[in-house]
């Protein structure tokens, strides 16, 4: 009956949720990524009021956030959308396509997802620009994609941080959802071990740790790049 | 397509009333939880302050799907928590464990939604409340709560949606809610798209009308300001930061 | 030899990737010279998994006899049960060998192949209950009125339940770890699956305290239960199906699988072949 941290350390646990973890760090990053660049993307559309578009982007961004996530990998994983293994299996062979799958279905629902959250941010920050910022470049003569990159993304950028941190933070915290459709991250080996050794609370509790030190050392590393941009602005 | 339709949508209302169950319980029990969290958070009592940040901290950092996991199975090994015939009440029903922790969970978020607002209270109308002999508790029902909660209203309507959105998850420890019997449909019929999608225009048509009831609330609250332009779908998105 | 093999394989990759690029995928994994098996990894002693993803048990047995049989080399996916199907339909694997009985639903959206073993289910209960102490199915389907039943999701076990015992709150499970567990801790009264994975209970220590039900529930007595075990095979594999018939039979007929049988579960489960 006595379980401890000793038991999980001797059995070769300790590794195999490290190598959960480091895949769950992976999917995070990835997801987020791909959702930082939908999200540049449709809080474009949507800040410029791109018409036809802008209704397709407030109708992904609506759906993401009104569905459980669950629901939506439930659906993208049970419905095995077939591009995905085509895809995946174009790249290689079978041995890609049965490791590679779990994780394509991951990163495409965390990032759709995740992508949902970053076009409100980018949205949002970009409202924040003040027009006179805008209407004095374009009357400076600068074109827009210079107007983007020197007037539009730098502020955008530093609005955005915090917002940007929130998504990150969230992102991260789906990820545990995706063990539901077996990818072995953090979430899905305290599950194995659990069920194996017949532990959950040592598992579970494990896992909570795992997470929150993710999540506290990424806040740290937000909050040091807020506090660089911030002094940025002061000079 | 309509004898799916036929057999689907009953099932998945049963669903419904069980979400709708799940969340109005949990919310209920969250927002006083976390409106005591904000209040012990804004005390000036160190140990009062410290242990609702840790609280927060520790509950906004991890995931939902590992609270429900670790009270449902890990909590329910403990001889300690079996031995309890009212904490084994609490954990041993998937659904009373799932509100449990739902309800933990959003007090978290509720308390740093709701400390914003009782922030942005400005001093000097507290002030004011005092010298007109206002006492403690008459100023925060009458002052202070009013001012918060319509500052807090827009995020957290957000935040109720993802009550709504957390529910799911109960589906993973038996109970049968909208995303639990669209799992038993799924396996009966394999109609995976179509079961799915009128299970996610459900929770659409749940969350819809909660931004509804929650709009017309702010409208309410906002009644001496003539045009009120501020939207629940508030740029940020809803799930603060940690340690903030 | 085996370097050979794997000349030739590699061509066959390079070939296959062609393949797909060209936009003609059919079952290019099944090209390869290679089986590729959607079992589920956590139903001993039929199929389990460990952390790394090697598979044991009688499924992977049978699989790996079929394999030999068919001059392929064997390729096991892990997948939750009731995400077999829908992944076989979306080509992920090749075949499902994963004590997936044969049924009417089923054969809507896939193929079986001939029956390979025969099931026999039961339920567990806590040793001296009332449940442990009926004899006869009727009163047992009865006696489910508002008991909390646990069975495993999507399985012929939980159609069989939705259908005879309406009135039963039934707990649906992806694993049967997670079952188990809540059996252990007394969350549910009762537990309903295949012999074979209830002896598996019983035999570790959480199972202690727990006994089958003195009544066998076989395939014959609802057709719900299935004609027995088959290897699962996407509806449009007619080729592959001819084959995997073909070399199940003989494999039945020479004892292999009997074999296979008795060591796992101490007693012959095979199925005659017709």
């Amino acid at each position: 009956m006595e379980f401890g941290l000793w038991q999980v350390w001797e059995a070769g646990w300790v590794t195999a949720i490290l190598r959960g973890a480091s895949i769950t760090i992976l999917v995070g990053l990835v997801s987020m990524t791909a959702g930082l660049v939908i999200g540049v993307v449709c809080g474009l559309i949507k800040w410029a009021r791109i018409f036809p578009l802008s209704l397709l982007v407030d109708a992904y961004t609506s759906l993401v956030r009104g569905v459980p996530e669950l629901l939506i990998i439930y659906l993208l994983f049970f419905s095995s959308v077939e591009f995905v293994t085509k895809v995946v299996t174009a790249f290689g062979y079978a041995g890609v396509a049965e490791s590679g799958y779990a994780f394509v279905i991951a990163v495409i629902a965390i990032g759709a997802i995740s992508g949902a959250y970053s076009t409100e941010v980018v949205r949002g920050a970009l409202g924040a620009i003040p027009d006179g910022h805008i209407e004095a470049a374009r009357a400076l003569g600068l074109s827009g994609g210079r107007i983007f990159r020197r007037i539009i993304a730098p502020q955008m950028l530093r609005i955005a941080v915090p917002g940007i941190n929130n998504v990150w933070q969230t992102t991260i915290k789906d990820t545990a959802l995706v063990s539901v459709v077996g990818l072995q991250e953090l979430m899905r080996i305290s599950f194995i071990g659990a069920n194996s050794t017949r532990h959950p609370f040592i598992f579970y509790l494990i896992a909570a740790v795992v997470y929150l030190v993710i999540t506290l050392v990424s806040q740290t590393g937000f909050d040091g790049i807020e506090r660089l941009l911030r002094l940025r602005t002061r000079k | 397509m309509i004898d799916l339709i036929q057999l689907a949508v009953p099932v998945l209302l049963k669903g419904l009333w069980v979400t709708a169950v799940l969340t109005f319980i949990s919310v209920l029990i969250g927002f006083n939880l976390g409106l005591g969290l904000a209040l012990m958070r804004l005390s000036s009592n160190r140990f009062l302050s410290g242990f609702a940040k840790y609280y927060s901290n520790v509950f906004r950092g991890t995931p939902l799907l590992v609270q429900i996991f670790l009270f449902y199975y890990g909590l329910g090994q403990l001889s300690l928590i079996k031995d309890n015939a009212v904490l084994w009440w609490l954990i041993s029903d998937g659904a009373r464990c799932a509100v449990l922790a739902l309800a933990l969970n959003t007090a978290a978020y509720t308390s740093e939604i709701l400390r914003g607002g009782l922030m942005s209270v400005p001093v000097g109308l507290v002030e004011a409340a005092q010298a007109c002999g206002m006492s403690r508790m008459l100023r925060f029902r009458r002052i202070e709560f009013p001012l918060a909660i319509r500052q807090a209203l827009p995020a957290y309507g957000n935040e109720l949606i993802l009550v709504v959105k957390g529910t799911s998850l109960a589906s993973t420890i038996t109970v049968l809610e909208i995303t639990g019997y669209a799992k038993r449909l799924m396996s009966q019929t394999f109609a995976i798209f179509e079961i799915f999608a009128i299970a996610g225009v459900l929770y659409l048509v749940i969350n819809l009308l909660l931004i509804g009831i929650i709009r017309a609330i702010e409208r309410f609250l906002m009644r001496h300001e003539t045009s009120s332009v501020r939207y629940l779908a508030a740029p940020q998105p809803n799930r603060s930061t940690v340690g903030s | 030899m085996k370097i050979n093999k794997r000349g030739t394989s590699m061509k066959l990759k390079v070939l296959t990737l062609l393949a797909c690029l060209a936009g003609s995928m059919g079952s290019a994994l099944a090209a390869e010279g290679e089986l590729s098996i959607g079992t589920e990894g956590a139903y001993p002693p039929w199929s389990m998994s460990d952390a790394n993803g090697n598979v044991t048990g009688f499924d992977a047995d049978v699989g790996a006899l079929l394999c030999t049989k068919l001059g392929v080399t064997c390729h096991f996916v892990v997948q939750a049960f009731d995400g077999l199907i829908p992944a076989l339909k979306a080509k992920r694997f090749d075949v499902i060998i994963s004590g997936m009985s044969i049924t009417a639903d089923r054969k809507k959206e896939i193929n079986f192949s001939v029956g390979y073993a025969e099931l026999a289910n039961t339920f567990v209960a806590a040793k001296g209950s009332d449940l442990a102490a009926i004899t006869d199915v009727d009163t047992l389907l009865k006696s489910l009125d508002g008991k909390k039943v646990g069975v495993q999701a999507g399985t012929t076990h939980a159609h069989f339940l939705e259908k005879r015992a309406p009135n039963a709150d039934l707990k649906t499970y992806d694993t049967l770890d997670q079952m188990q567990i809540d059996l252990a801790s007394g969350r549910i009264d009762t537990a309903f699956a295949d012999k074979s994975a209830l002896q598996d209970f019983l035999d570790k220590p959480d199972g202690k305290n727990f006994q089958m039900v003195g009544v066998e529930i076989k395939s014959t007595f609802d057709p719900t239960l299935g004609e027995g075990i088959g290897v699962g095979i996407a509806q449009d594999n007619t080729e592959l199906k001819a084959k995997i018939d073909k070399a199940l039979c003989e494999l039945i007929a020479d004892g292999s699988v009997g074999k296979a049988s008795q060591k796992w579960f101490k007693a012959d489960i095979s199925r005659p072949c017709k």
